[in-house]
């Protein structure tokens, strides 16, 4: 699989404070990687030291394959976007002179492009009006924009949607879709809003204090986290036999309790059970949602958001 | 660096600010040749095209600190410097874009107001003759301070990511900077003697009969440094500009270098820190 970034035993320490501790992460070109994890888990470090903004510790990542200890990270920087934190625009230009300073500052000859991006994210109307104005979804529509001017194919959004109303939400998601669909551009969005993010990714990297906890594609977290049974029973090997023998997937978690993964007759269970001797004592169905899958990864009760 | 450069440049063309200080400059020289010419004819004193007229670079003190402070302020506060390092431009060339753009602005508020004072001098006034020479070392002096102060400016707007407190600390400087010049200047203006009796002749005349060795007047190496630091600080060579008239020619020199060392090491000592700091 080509990757466009990846990391190795990445470090970054703030003085007494390991924001990045022996971090990994692999984004497969063309994804939509969502990379998620709790309020000071490290995500906007990783994405400051990807952008420039600050320098490892220790550890290396790569862009493209180009170390960044590599004298050419620069020219693979000119292939990447990013919005990071809040849009980076100046608030006292309009929206169409904020994208022909970055024209400048890239280097463009030409600002043809320029109502081509703004129609693209929606704001080919606003004409005069400074960006001080524009409401926060705009803000974060020209960031995009401004990130999309030097044409990348990886865009770093870091929480695209937060302080969006459910409208301006809407309009980012079929924006970043757009564009991963129509132009190919790989997408690294660090969020906590799972519901949001399970609607985009075909990619997720879960994040805990400085360290990668886990990278799964959207395809196999849909398999983990596939609808199931959960019975609790007085004797699990009387389960695992009958469940063998009805040729049925599960998985056990406890000495008293199971996951099955298919349709369940509870008649004909509760008969079999009964005649190895096995009593069930509650059955609930049960769907594992990106929270519940974050949750039990990362260890809901020890948050101290 | 050149497509820095030109996005700055472009920048600095849309600022607000900086087009209130490019009209503030220019009203403020043909005020100041208008009062002049008005005094002169009052007082029927000769009238010169060329008095008054690095007057600008008192102004300029406080206005370079303020300015570079807003417009290097506001790429943190914007956040747009990210965009900048996002797509790999070097801090080198960032900070080194920032300076050239800051020392520029200097010297178009300086334009502003010697286009308006000439513009208003020659008709009011005529073209007379001047010392050309002094008026050149002083007009080259300034440009070299000017680049001091905006050197001085940088580097404090490059390393503070708060445009409030970077405008606090500029301003603050330049007043304690000020505050220094005055005071070397009243000690090393002190009078060597001082008239210790005065008394009145037959006539009625007052007259001083003895002179007194004035304690404070400073002597030997401790009046070497305060002269050092009198060349040295660039709000004092700020002043000495503003007076308009050069005593000595090897002063001014020694003055240009000086500035031109504290704009070296200052960028140097910048670019530096800069390089290794955390942005976020």
């Amino acid at each position: 699989m080509e990757y466009v970034l990846t990391a190795e035993s990445l470090s970054k320490q703030y003085k007494n404070f390991k924001a990045l501790n022996d971090f990994s992460i692999h984004v497969p070109k063309g994804s939509i990687y969502g990379f998620i994890g709790k309020n000071g888990a490290g995500k906007t470090t990783l994405i400051r030291l990807v952008c420039g903004l600050q320098s490892p510790t220790s550890g290396s990542y790569a862009l493209y394959g180009v170390p960044n200890t590599d004298s050419g990270i620069a020219r693979s920087r000119r292939r990447m976007g990013a919005v990071v934190e809040t849009p980076s625009i100046y608030t006292d230009m309009t929206a169409e002179d904020n994208l022909k300073e970055q024209f400048r500052i890239i280097g463009l000859p030409s600002f043809d492009d320029i109502p081509v991006l703004l129609d693209l994210v929606g704001l080919s109307d606003t004409g005069k009006k400074k960006a001080k104005h524009f409401s926060l979804g705009m803000k974060q529509r020209l960031g995009i924009a401004i990130a999309l001017a030097g044409s990348p194919d990886f865009l770093i959004l870091d929480e695209p949607v937060n302080g969006l109303d459910p409208q301006g939400i809407i309009e980012m998601r079929e924006l970043i879709l757009k564009l991963n669909r129509e132009r190919g551009i790989t997408f690294l969005i660090s969020s906590h809003i799972l519901d949001e993010l399970s609607r985009l990714a075909t990619h997720y990297g879960f994040i805990d204090s400085g360290h990668m906890i886990r990278e799964i594609s959207a395809a196999d977290l849909d398999a983990a986290c596939r609808k199931c049974v959960r019975v609790q029973v007085s004797d699990i090997h009387a389960l695992t036999r009958v469940l063998d023998e009805m040729h049925m997937d599960y998985n056990i978690f406890s000495d008293t309790m199971a996951d099955i993964f298919a349709k369940v007759n509870i008649s004909q269970l509760a008969i079999a059970l009964a005649d190895q001797g096995c009593d069930i004592i509650s059955v609930s169905e049960r769907e594992e949602s990106l929270e519940s899958y974050y949750v039990n990864l990362i260890g809901g009760g020890k948050h101290n958001e | 660096m050149s497509r820095l450069l030109s996005a700055d440049l472009a920048r600095l063309r849309k600022s607000i600010f900086f087009k209130l200080c490019v009209i503030g400059m220019f009203l403020f020289g043909i005020y100041m040749k208008v009062m002049d010419y008005v005094s002169c004819t009052q007082y029927g004193f000769t009238v010169s095209l060329f008095s008054m007229l690095t007057i600008y670079m008192f102004v300029l003190v406080f206005m370079i600190p303020a300015f570079v402070s807003l417009f290097v302020g506001a790429e943190y506060s914007d956040g747009t410097i990210r965009n900048k390092l996002i797509i790999g431009h070097t801090r080198l060339s960032i900070y080194l874009s920032n300076l050239i753009t800051g020392v520029a602005a200097a010297l178009i508020f300086t334009a502003a107001y010697l286009i308006a004072g000439l513009a208003v001098g020659i008709p009011l006034c005529g073209v007379s003759e001047a010392n050309y020479r002094e008026l050149v070392s002083l007009f080259l002096l300034s440009i070299v301070t000017m680049t001091a102060i905006a050197s001085l400016s940088t580097l404090i707007g490059m390393l503070c990511q708060s445009r409030a407190v970077t405008a606090v600390v500029n301003i603050l400087a330049v007043l304690f900077l000020l505050v220094m010049s005055i005071y070397v200047s009243a000690r090393l203006n002190e009078p060597e003697y001082y008239q210790s009796i005065t008394t009145m002749t037959d006539d009625g005349s007052i007259q001083d009969v003895a002179e007194e060795k004035n304690p404070t007047y400073l002597r030997g190496t401790e009046r070497k440094v305060y002269e050092f630091f009198n060349e040295f600080i660039p709000t004092s060579q700020a002043v000495a500009i503003t007076q308009g008239s050069v005593s000595d020619y090897s002063s001014v020199a020694r003055m240009a270098g000086y500035s031109a060392g504290i704009a070296v090491v200052s960028t140097a000592v910048g670019i530096f820190v800069f390089r290794r700091k955390d942005i976020k």
